[in-house]
């Protein structure tokens, strides 16, 4: 038997409860967070607050951590930071939920065979890491540093990337690029010149007429997009959202159109045909300061409304009304490019078509429309060594994949293959639920985990992907650690802000700074990390003329507002080709793809299926939160629903609140049933279930088996050939009823 | 907010369960089902003494000025009855320590406040009643202070016991009076629930004496519970009239209850409505009993009054169950 | 309060930070929220809206409580004192909104309005979080200019105001169009 070439060597580990938090270290969970009793004012005397950012999901607002008596009573919004500005959403203010996880990993463990059975080992620091040190060492030497990638998502990899770039090792996807905001951002390069960032540049709450295709605001929770569209909504606002789903947005929208999925871009190409043959849009602009409108109106010549009312669903007056509204709002008017763009493999034309349908509006910097928010400029230290030979080489095959972020060199996607195929011998897994989360499928990912010679896991909690690596390194949440300064997001009033811990790492968790710092260590190299993070993190501070003490205090630096208008006849100085918006990119048709959008008909569904659309839920983000019993505690976060029609409903004969299994079209059944809401709020072409359900693993104890999992049932993905992104809302299912 | 509205959905509670609330289990029915039996008990205990004193009607005496031996039981179960159903009140209390509470004070808007002391002032008089009827057993012991007290009571008895049947009323017509005042549950808030209660608890009682009598005292008490059983048809049918011609709410919440399929024990409210209360608990004794006092000798064993009995049990439960299940006052 | 339904995304947040603050134990909540859609596809509408005790200037449960335990304090507002309060729950049954719950440890517990805290001159734990800023802790007597322009030519609405309790919370209703 060779060892890394049997497809079942690694058995899935089921991580025994003496490895976790709860048996061992209950008593240490305060009463009355998780089961609070009693009421709050005594606890307040010796209150100290610890301002910080949240890791609940990417978007990183500011939080003022309460700690009294060393416990986390409560988290709210930071009033420094510009993200939160003292508010939170849900999930934000859940964090404790994390936290005080019964569930969560304690120590360090080892896969090894006993007596013929794989299981896990508890082991000390010094052993865990000395086993990744030597392994991946290993590998690096007989295979090179290609043989080694990291997957990873959250912001406490930064030491990680720092780790591996010592060794020169450059094989780093983050799965937020492939199946979330990828084509956005390389659409934005294409069209503008600059990669769109987060918060998307959308001047949200000065505008007076807001287009939503797909994106959700108000289930998908980011919290400053949301404060914004509220205050719009004050100011008011008209929103437009094309859903094929009565989302929380398209409650408050002026206009829903309930448009078949995965018609979008002939959608945009008719509205786009209005605005161009009515003479309405910003002529002026596109004149100025764009190149390629000829070739444009080319292409959405033919797509008149009543063609594209066919194609969508939507008719053809409502296409125009809602054309019109918008080029008589311009320039305080967008149409949002969303966050999840990932849909159909085809999401890097749409969103160009989104850009398309701005530039159109002329809104480009005016209030209101698009604008570039900055970032807080903080001078980096030198790095301490240097691999130039490694790190010029770039590893994505796709011609359009960022060149630009060392944090994301390869597609995901690409990572799993290439295990797969045995060129990559080592996985490296920081906070990536690799089953659940990638969407080559979960069998893809199981493949690739199995596979590999030698694999880790930092993460917080048993998730599936715990089960199926060599060692299990348990990091401390983001409320026990330091981690790298955020001047990573660009806003109205930059800013860098400070992740600090508010309590002491609970159990035998480390924080990542010095799990990365012990592997280097192990490998010879001293001095990559400065003494304590601490000590980097003051460094970096000093340069910017400041230093941690001082940001300690607040958390955050922030800037003044920086003007975010443009005068007229500013030139707009964009980094694309032709120093224009480009609606028609010649980069794309010199690498044999559409200069501009162009829809094309996806697959349909067979008969008796409907296709399977995927969102949010408020107050959860699928792995990070799946197991939060302070969060899951109310009745609408306990498990996803599949939402049916009530025509569909009627004609499977499914009753509100029945459990169902679902099929695919590949004829995977999920493993768990999931309850059906018949519902009024979605087409009768699709249904929609919530991301982040259905987990299988057991020792999440409060996680396992609510709901089912989105991610299971996808067996087809659809990868953008430009850019890399991979889609997989082609897929389609059916019900099974349950005998 | 709209009318229309077709899909509710509530963080709180389940969505199939919104907006219900169950606040009371089976404490309180069951509460108010021995209140009302004692609140009957003590009525027609009390009446066939004021009969018997005043104006010498009713079955043979023995002689002590107590006129039967039904009276004898019932007016010791009357107070002990009460006893047990105080006791199942206080179990259901969610702070049971606090229990003192209710009488530091006198919350004159609460109809709680009133009732519990309405049920202090019940014991004394009806035990002191219990005990003239029964000074026979009492004298036994020869304790001087109670048999004083015995002697001073038997002389005022017809008072005591023209008293005591005021008490009996009110403690009939306050099991209903307690829910009837939530003018929140729609179903609850009716007038009429203090008489249905009442006549329910006397027929009760009724049923229950004459499940006790001996045999030569069956037929009195088995016209009372055919009158009582009568007039409660009666109630029954104004309370349901009542509901059923209100405003929305009180229509929704009364079909919730005579045509609900909300469960209880397994069966839909509406077959315990119908079948169990009315039909098994009212109309079958009813026929029964008129058929007997017809002298039509059915010689069945006393099936009716067991079904009285029943029938006002599972009236308790209904009401208590059905009042909740309903969402309160839209 | 006033609740501004327009822009309430029905998130929650405010139900979480009211279990943090006020330390509402697991599969309780002093506050919650209510998602309603209504109409047929594809003429829909939709209200969001986070519900908590009225205070009521009527209060039935007042009115019903055997001991005093339920109160109104000096604010007007509608307080438990735990250390009086039995547990009968002739309250809740009274309470037409169903604002309040038995808490495991035996009393009665509902919104406080975060008395604690408005005594420090802060705002509720829900109002301070909501990202929306859907939740306006108001002063009837004493209106800001404000909420006058908030609420100014808006349909608002109190609930269920013909169960005679003169609730104080007042809606702006999700019906208002854009601009109004
Ligand atoms: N509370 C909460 N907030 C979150 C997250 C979370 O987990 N929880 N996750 C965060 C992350 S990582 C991301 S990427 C974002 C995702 O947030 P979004 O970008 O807003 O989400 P999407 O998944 O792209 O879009 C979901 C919506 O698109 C609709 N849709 C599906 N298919 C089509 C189609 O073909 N055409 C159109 N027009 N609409 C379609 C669905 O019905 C649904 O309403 O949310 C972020 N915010
Ligand atoms: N089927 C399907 N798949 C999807 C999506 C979908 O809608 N449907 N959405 C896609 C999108 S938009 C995105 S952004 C990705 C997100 O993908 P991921 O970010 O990989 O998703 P999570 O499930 O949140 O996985 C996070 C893991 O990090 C761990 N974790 C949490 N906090 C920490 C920490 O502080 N340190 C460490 N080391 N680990 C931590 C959690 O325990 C969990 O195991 O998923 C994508 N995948
Ligand atoms: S949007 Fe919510 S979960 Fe995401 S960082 Fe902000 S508070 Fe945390
Ligand atoms: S926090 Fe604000 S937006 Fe969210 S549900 Fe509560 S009131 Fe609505
Ligand atoms: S809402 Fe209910 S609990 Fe609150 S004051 Fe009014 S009646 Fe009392
Ligand atoms: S449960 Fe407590 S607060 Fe409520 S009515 Fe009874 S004593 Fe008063
Ligand atoms: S005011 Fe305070 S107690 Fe009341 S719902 Fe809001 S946070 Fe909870
Ligand atoms: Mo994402």
């Amino acid at each position: 038997m060779t060892i890394g070439r049997n497809m079942t060597r690694r058995d899935f580990i089921r991580i025994s409860s003496i490895f976790l938090a709860g048996a061992a270290a209950m008593p240490a969970i305060p009463a009355g967070i998780l089961s609070g009793m009693g009421s709050r004012p005594a606890g307040l005397a010796d209150e100290k607050i610890v301002y910080s950012f949240c890791e609940h999901c990417f978007w990183r607002c500011g939080i003022a951590v309460h700690v009294s008596d060393g416990k986390v009573t409560k988290i709210t919004g930071s009033e420094h930071h510009p993200l939160s500005n003292g508010r939170l959403c849900p999930r934000g203010a859940g964090g404790t939920g994390l936290l005080y996880d019964p569930d969560r990993l304690a120590y360090p463990l080892v896969r090894e065979t006993r007596g013929g059975k794989q299981q896990y080992r508890k082991a000390t620091w010094d052993e865990a890491v000395t086993i990744v040190a030597e392994k991946l060492y290993r590998i690096h030497e007989q295979y090179g540093p290609g043989a080694i990638a990291m997957l990873h998502h959250g912001y406490g990899v930064s030491f990680f990337k720092k780790m591996f770039s010592e060794i020169g090792v450059n094989k780093i996807a983050k799965p937020s690029y492939d199946l979330c905001c990828g084509p956005a951002r390389q659409a934005s390069v294409l069209t503008y010149g600059y990669p769109s960032d987060t918060p998307e540049g959308f001047d949200i709450m000065n505008s007076r007429y807001m287009m939503f295709f797909g994106t959700h605001f108000g289930e998908n929770m980011h919290n400053t997009a949301v404060q914004e569209i509220s205050e719009a909504i004050r100011r008011g606002a008209k929103i437009v959202v094309f859903d094929p789903r009565y989302s929380t947005l398209a409650g408050k929208a002026e206009h829903w159109l309930p448009i078949k999925p995965a018609t979008d871009i002939a959608m945009m190409q008719a509205l786009m045909h209005v605005l161009i043959s009515e003479n309405i849009y910003d002529k002026p602009f596109v004149e100025q300061h764009t190149v390629g409108f000829g070739e444009l109106w080319d292409s959405v010549r033919e797509m008149t409304p009543e063609k594209a009312s066919e194609i969508t669903d939507i008719p053809a007056e409502a296409i125009r009304t809602v054309a019109r509204e918008y080029a008589f709002h311009a320039p305080a008017a967008f149409v949002h490019s969303g966050r999840r763009t990932n849909w159909y493999g085809d999401a890097l034309q749409r969103i160009r078509a989104i850009h398309i349908l701005n530039a159109l509006a002329g809104n480009f910097k005016m209030p209101g429309g698009v604008v570039a928010f900055q970032k807080f400029p903080l001078p980096q230290p030198p790095a301490a060594h240097e691999h130039p030979a490694y790190e010029k080489e770039a590893y994505s095959k796709y011609p359009f994949f960022p060149q630009d972020e060392p944090s994301n060199t390869i597609a995901s996607h690409e990572i799993i293959q290439q295990a797969i195929a045995g060129d990559i011998r080592a996985l490296f897994i920081y906070g990536v639920n690799l089953p659940e989360t990638m969407t080559l499928g979960r069998q893809a990912a199981l493949d690739a985990l199995q596979k590999v010679d030698f694999s880790v896991a930092v993460d917080v909690l048993p998730a599936e992907v715990t089960g199926y690596v060599d060692v299990v390194l348990p990091e401390c949440t983001y409320l026990e650690r330091y981690d790298d300064l955020d001047n990573g997001r660009a806003f109205r009033t930059p800013f860098v802000a400070l992740r600090q811990p508010a309590v002491k790492p609970m159990f035998d968790s480390k924080p990542g700074s010095e799990i990365a710092r012990m592997i280097t260590d192990k490998w010879g190299l001293h001095g990559v990390f400065a003494p304590t993070v601490e000590a980097g993190l003051d460094k970096k501070l000093k340069l910017a003329g400041s230093s941690l003490e001082e940001i300690k205090k607040k958390g955050v630096l922030v800037m003044p507002a920086t003007d975010l208008y443009r005068k007229s006849g500013e030139p707009l100085n964009l980094k694309t080709p032709s120093g224009k918006v480009e609606l028609a990119s010649a980069q794309l048709k010199a690498g044999g793809f559409d200069a501009v959008p162009r829809y094309t008909p996806h697959p349909e569904a067979p008969e008796g299926y409907y296709r399977m659309l995927t969102g949010r839920k408020p107050m959860l983000t699928f792995g990070r939160t799946a197991n939060n019993r302070f969060l899951g505690d109310l009745a609408t976060a306990k498990e996803n629903e599949v939402w049916v029609n009530t025509g569909v409903a009627f004609s499977h004969s499914l009753s509100d609140g029945e459990y169902v299994k679902l099929k695919n079209q590949a004829g995977v059944v999920s493993e768990f049933p999931v309850k059906v809401k018949v519902t009024e709020r979605i087409r009768r072409d699709a249904v929609y279930m919530v991301h982040g359900f259905g987990h299988n693993s057991k020792q999440l104890t409060w996680a396992y088996k609510k709901g089912a999992s989105h991610n299971q049932l996808i067996s087809r993905t659809d990868i953008d050939q430009a850019m890399g992104a991979v889609g997989f809302q082609n897929n389609f299912v059916t019900f099974v009823k349950e005998a | 907010m709209t009318e229309s509205a077709h899909e509710i959905i509530s963080t709180k509670i389940n969505p199939g369960v919104v907006p219900h609330l169950h606040i009371w289990e089976w404490h309180i029915p069951l509460y108010l089902f021995l209140g009302g039996i004692a609140g009957g008990l003590l009525l027609i205990t009390s009446a066939m003494i004021v009969m018997k004193r005043h104006f010498g009607f009713g079955p043979k005496d023995q002689g002590d000025g107590c006129p039967c031996l039904a009276v004898r039981i019932g007016s010791v179960l009357s107070p002990a009855l009460l006893g047990i159903g105080m006791l199942f009140l206080f179990l259901d209390l969610a702070h049971k320590l606090y229990v003192w509470a209710f009488y530091t004070t006198i919350q004159p808007t609460s109809p709680m406040s009133a009732g519990s002391w309405i049920l202090i002032a019940f014991f004394p008089l009806a035990v002191l009643q219990a005990m003239v009827v029964n000074r026979k057993y009492i004298e036994k012991f020869d304790i001087a202070l109670v048999n004083k007290l015995i002697v001073w009571a038997d002389d005022h008895l017809v008072k005591v016991a023209l008293l005591n049947a005021h008490i009996g009323v009110g403690l009939g017509i306050y099991t209903g009076i307690l829910l009837s005042f939530f003018s929140a549950r729609p179903l609850w808030s009716s007038s009429i629930l203090g008489m249905l209660f009442l006549m329910s608890g006397i027929s009760s009682a009724a049923a229950l004496l004459l499940l006790l009598a001996p045999k030569d005292e069956r037929h009195l008490y088995s016209r009372i519970d055919a009158n009582a059983i009568w007039v409660e048809l009666v109630i029954v049918g104004l309370f349901v009239l009542g509901g059923i011609t209100g405003p929305a709410n009180s229509h929704g919440a009364m079909m919730h209850l005579i045509a609900g399929d909300h469960l209880m024990a397994g069966m839909p409210y509406m077959y315990w409505f119908w079948g169990v209360f009315v039909f098994a608990g009212l109309i079958v004794p009813l026929l029964v009993e008129v058929l007997e006092n017809a002298g039509v000798h059915l010689h069945l064993p006393p099936v009716a009054p067991v079904l009285v009995l029943a029938g006002g049990l599972v009236l308790r439960f209904l009401i208590v169950f059905a009042g909740q299940t309903w969402h309160t006052f839209m | 309060m006033v609740i501004d339904t327009r822009v309430c995304v029905g998130c929650s947040a405010c139900v979480y930070a009211c279990k943090s603050e006020n330390r509402v134990p697991e599969g309780f909540c002093r506050d919650w929220v209510v998602q309603e859609t209504g109409g047929s596809f594809p003429t829909l509408n939709m209200e969001n809206r986070s519900e908590r005790c009225q205070h009521c200037d009527n209060a039935p449960c007042v009115t019903y409580c055997p001991t005093g335990a339920s109160h109104y304090d000096e604010f007007g507002t509608v307080q438990i004192n735990r250390s009086r309060c039995t547990g009968c729950k002739a309250c809740m049954a009274a309470c037409p909104y169903d604002a309040r719950y038995v808490h495991p440890e035996g009393f009665i517990d509902k919104c406080t309005l975060c008395r604690h805290r408005l005594e420090k001159g802060l705002e509720t734990a829900c109002v301070s979080i909501c990202p929306t800023r859907s939740l306006n802790l108001v002063d009837f007597n004493n209106m800001t200019s404000d909420i006058r322009a908030l609420a100014g030519g808006k349909e608002v609405y109190r609930q269920k105001e013909h169960a005679g309790t003169e609730p104080r919370l007042v809606w702006i209703s999700a019906r208002n169009k854009p601009g109004a």
